[in-house]
């Protein structure tokens, strides 16, 4: 059983419900397969860097699963003939993949390592930005204070 | 070449060995190079799309390896482009 990790663009005028009808079924046709889904992200309609079918935009879906490679050829050749799967991409995991712990950094594949990487800088720039904030404000009452007691 | 070859007439001996970057990823353990993160790889681009050399951007070989690897698997999946001429073709 290795890791795989699969990356799929579904058409950007499948929404709702489709979306989910989609995904639930490339769900199903893995684990009737015997093979173990670990993730499903989905990141939503994205622009592509590139025209795909002459499609701008995509709904970035992204499968992690444990399987025999038996049954990638199967899962690829279902993509394939779908028409509302644009473009498919799937990766063998050397490394496994280790479930994140509730949002820590320490034990994490790669992506949630970049995840809790780029969450950690984000809450610091988030954090820089208040103190700014903060000092601006607290500068600002301390001249209105001034200009009150002058006055 | 960028720089034409031999012409030494401006600039006197040539740059011995340009700057002595330390690989990023080599420095920084935690940095992973993955095809999915899209906002570190495109420090690796040009403009145009085209991969960073090595000497330019300071890589060692193995990384340079990876990250040619992630950059070419997110160009597949639409998530880095191909080239920068791209955004000008529609419809």
């Amino acid at each position: 059983m290795r890791t795989y990790e699969s990356i799929f663009i579904v058409h950007p005028e499948v929404v709702g419900d489709d979306q989910t009808a989609i995904i639930d079924k490339y769900k199903t046709i893995l684990s009737d397969r015997g093979a173990e889904v670990l993730k499903v992200e989905n990141w939503g309609v994205r622009t592509l860097a590139y025209q795909v079918k002459k499609q701008s935009k995509g709904c970035y879906v992204l499968f992690i699963f444990d399987a025999d490679p038996s049954v990638i050829a199967e899962f690829e050749r279902r993509m394939r003939i779908d028409e509302m799967v644009i473009k498919f991409q799937t990766v063998l995991l050397e490394n496994g993949y280790q479930a994140p712990a509730a949002a820590e950094p320490e034990a994490g594949s790669a992506d949630e390592a970049d995840a809790d990487e780029a969450d950690a800088d984000e809450a610091a720039d988030v954090a820089e930005e208040k103190a700014v904030e903060a000092e601006a404000s607290t500068a600002a009452k301390a001249d209105a204070a001034e200009t009150t007691e002058e006055a | 070449m960028a720089y034409g070859g031999g012409n030494r007439t401006s600039g006197g001996p040539r740059r011995r060995y340009g700057r002595r970057k330390v690989c990023r990823f080599c420095a920084d353990k935690k940095a992973t190079i993955d095809y999915k993160d899209i906002r570190s790889l495109r420090y690796f681009i040009s403009e145009r799309g085209k991969i960073t050399p090595r000497r330019i951007s300071g890589t060692c070989a193995d990384h340079q390896r990876k990250l040619t690897e992630a950059i070419k698997r997110a160009r597949n999946i639409a998530l880095l482009p191909f080239t920068a001429s791209h955004s000008l073709e529609r419809g």
